[in-house]
């Protein structure tokens, strides 16, 4: 049957548009950021006592936001600024990688009224919250006893300095029309009164509109990027996933979500989309598992983006250390049978469990995502 | 912008259908004509299984696209082509049907109806062909021809099997050619249910009589 389509084109130029914004976000964050000022930052930076905490706030952010790139572009932000060391930004980077897995649980909910839809539906959501949860106790503590993912990331970020890569020069033509859009941005809000006296007032108070407002402006330019993306990709994803359907998970299922997610700069909308056709039977979660890991690795691409537009090298380095973070975690764990095995079937178990008593599914969602991270973030710090 | 998923599902009922006219001319051949039974059952049965995989290949392409496409989902677009591919995959079953009359030892090769039996053949591989044109073009005004005609044609069928069954008509095989005639009868009906899909709203898929 023939079926009317738009043309892309115009998705196209929003995406490219809302990317330039994101960039300027960004920008406009680390200067909200410098406004403060060194002393005050330093004070606030205090609160965040230990890496522990660091995990905690970054699952608790991505839950909240419901997105890991919004989480992982404002933590370069703030490490771009100098806000925010790496100490502390590295085991936030982490802890939004397990924060975002709450989405997909969310759309497995959809499946409540068929058992066996269900049951396969909230596994094959869960699986992704046990990876990389796993990833997270077997990576974490290495990195606090050998800081080897800030090693390899500071030495990869001087490679890519040293190669003058134009992108990484602070008078880049990228940066400079970045700069040059934050500080429109920031003249508008000068010619507003009420924001101007704001400013003559308290320029605390400046700052935190302007950081706030980066904030609100990274979220909605990452949502429209998503949307466009995702409407001119819609091809290209069907294709790629019909591919996994006739030939099964592998590497290739891994290169398949590493390029979905990678062109659609969502994570969650990748495993989403994996949900329900997990639930429906027409794909097995151990062929869906792969191309999780690929949304996994794809999603950091953002945080990357993020760092084009922040001075510092930093803002380059903690994007890269969630680049290797997943990288690794990859590696590591899906080679092994048993490894990889090993988040499939705690998933199922728990998804067995929620099928005889629906409400656990909410308990496990409000628990591990929620009362947990506050828990720990009261009790450490 | 072309839909992939959508113009593989477009593409996969255009196979159905070719395999179900071959199907189709098979096991009508074997009635009206000469046809060897062994030379043939084989490829029936074997095409046979192709088009229910081919079947079971649209559904798990509309659950991916409904699935990339959860935001929007053109439901009624799915449910066409759900109720499409399941009338498209029956006229195989009948065609099998059709070829079970003939290997009980039935032939109408020498039916005093055979010239009527073998325009009713020609309709109704001529309605197959149609609707394959049908689901390429999306023209409405064929697509309603292709109704209209298939409602006439069963009709008359209908009005042979009620012939048959009050003993108005005399033939060799009584039984045999009530039930050929039934599933020439659930064959068109079956062309013209798909056709329904592709031009009626939801709630009048395959009820074009009332």
């Amino acid at each position: 049957m023939v079926t009317m389509k738009k043309r892309p084109f115009t998705k196209v130029l929003f995406a490219t548009f809302f990317l330039y914004f994101f960039l300027v976000s960004i920008k406009l964050l680390e200067k909200g950021i410098k406004t403060l000022g060194a002393e005050y930052t330093d004070q606030l930076f205090q609160s965040v006592s230990s890496p522990f905490v660091g995990l905690l706030v970054g699952i608790l952010a991505t839950v909240l936001v419901q997105s890991s790139s919004v989480t992982t572009a404002t933590i370069v932000g703030l490490v771009g600024s100098g806000f925010l060391s790496l100490t502390y930004a590295i085991p936030m980077i982490m802890g939004a990688n397990v924060g975002t897995t709450v989405t997909n649980t969310f759309v497995s909910f959809g499946h409540v009224r068929r058992d066996h839809e269900f049951k396969r539906a909230f596994a094959s959501a869960t699986m992704h919250d046990f990876f990389n949860l796993i990833a997270v106790l077997v990576l974490f503590p290495l990195e606090l006893a050998t800081g080897f993912l800030r090693k390899l990331a500071i030495s990869t970020t001087d490679i890519v300095i040293a190669t003058g890569f134009t992108a990484t020069k602070p008078n880049s033509p990228i940066k400079a029309s970045i700069k040059w859009g934050s500080n429109s941005i920031l003249d508008l809000l000068s010619k507003i009164s009420f924001i101007d006296k704001l400013h003559e007032q308290s320029y605390r108070l400046y700052a935190g509109l302007v950081i706030s407002l980066a904030i609100i402006f990274i979220f909605l330019s990452l949502k429209k990027i998503v949307s466009n993306m995702k409407s001119i990709m819609l091809n290209k994803i069907e294709f790629g996933l019909d591919k996994v359907l006739a030939r099964g998970g592998g590497v290739l299922a891994i290169v398949i979500g590493i390029v979905i997610t990678f062109s659609v700069q969502s994570s969650s909308i990748t495993t989403s989309i994996l949900v329900p056709i997990v639930g429906s039977g027409i794909l097995s979660i151990e062929n869906a598992f792969p191309i999780t890991l690929g949304a996994n690795i794809g999603t950091t691409i953002t945080a990357v983006l993020a760092s084009l537009a922040v001075d510092g090298p930093e803002g380059l380095t903690i994007a890269l250390v969630h680049v290797f973070f997943n990288l690794i975690s990859v590696a590591v764990i899906y080679p092994f049978k048993t490894l990889r095995n090993f988040p499939i079937k705690l998933a199922m178990i728990l998804s067995s469990a929620t099928v005889k008593r629906r409400y656990m599914a909410i308990v496990y969602v409000l628990v591990t995502f929620v009362l947990l991270p506050i828990l720990g973030i009261v009790l450490f710090n | 912008m072309k839909d992939y998923l959508l113009d593989s599902i477009d593409a996969k009922l255009g196979e159905m259908l070719t395999n179900s006219s071959h199907m189709f001319d098979l096991s009508m051949s074997c009635l009206l004509g000469d046809t060897n039974l062994d030379s043939v059952k084989e490829n029936l049965y074997s095409t046979d299984k192709l088009i229910n995989e081919l079947h079971r290949d649209v559904r798990r392409e509309l659950i991916l696209h409904s699935a990339v496409n959860s935001r929007n989902p053109d439901i009624p677009l799915l449910l066409a082509y759900m109720t499409m591919s399941k009338d498209i995959e029956r006229i195989g079953d009948y065609c099998k049907n059709l070829f079970e009359i003939a290997e009980t030892g039935n032939s109408f090769t020498k039916d005093d109806d055979l010239d009527y039996l073998i325009s009713l053949r020609d309709n109704i591989s001529g309605f197959i062909v149609s609707l394959q044109t049908c689901l390429s073009i999306d023209k409405e005004s064929k697509v309603q021809e292709l109704i209209n005609s298939g409602a006439k044609l069963g009709k008359e069928i209908d009005e042979k099997i009620t012939s048959l069954l009050e003993d108005k008509i005399e033939v060799k095989y009584p039984v045999a050619t009530t039930l050929f005639y039934r599933y020439l009868m659930r064959i068109n009906l079956h062309i013209v249910n798909a056709a329904t899909a592709i031009i009626m709203p939801t709630d009048k898929i395959d009820y074009i009589d009332e």
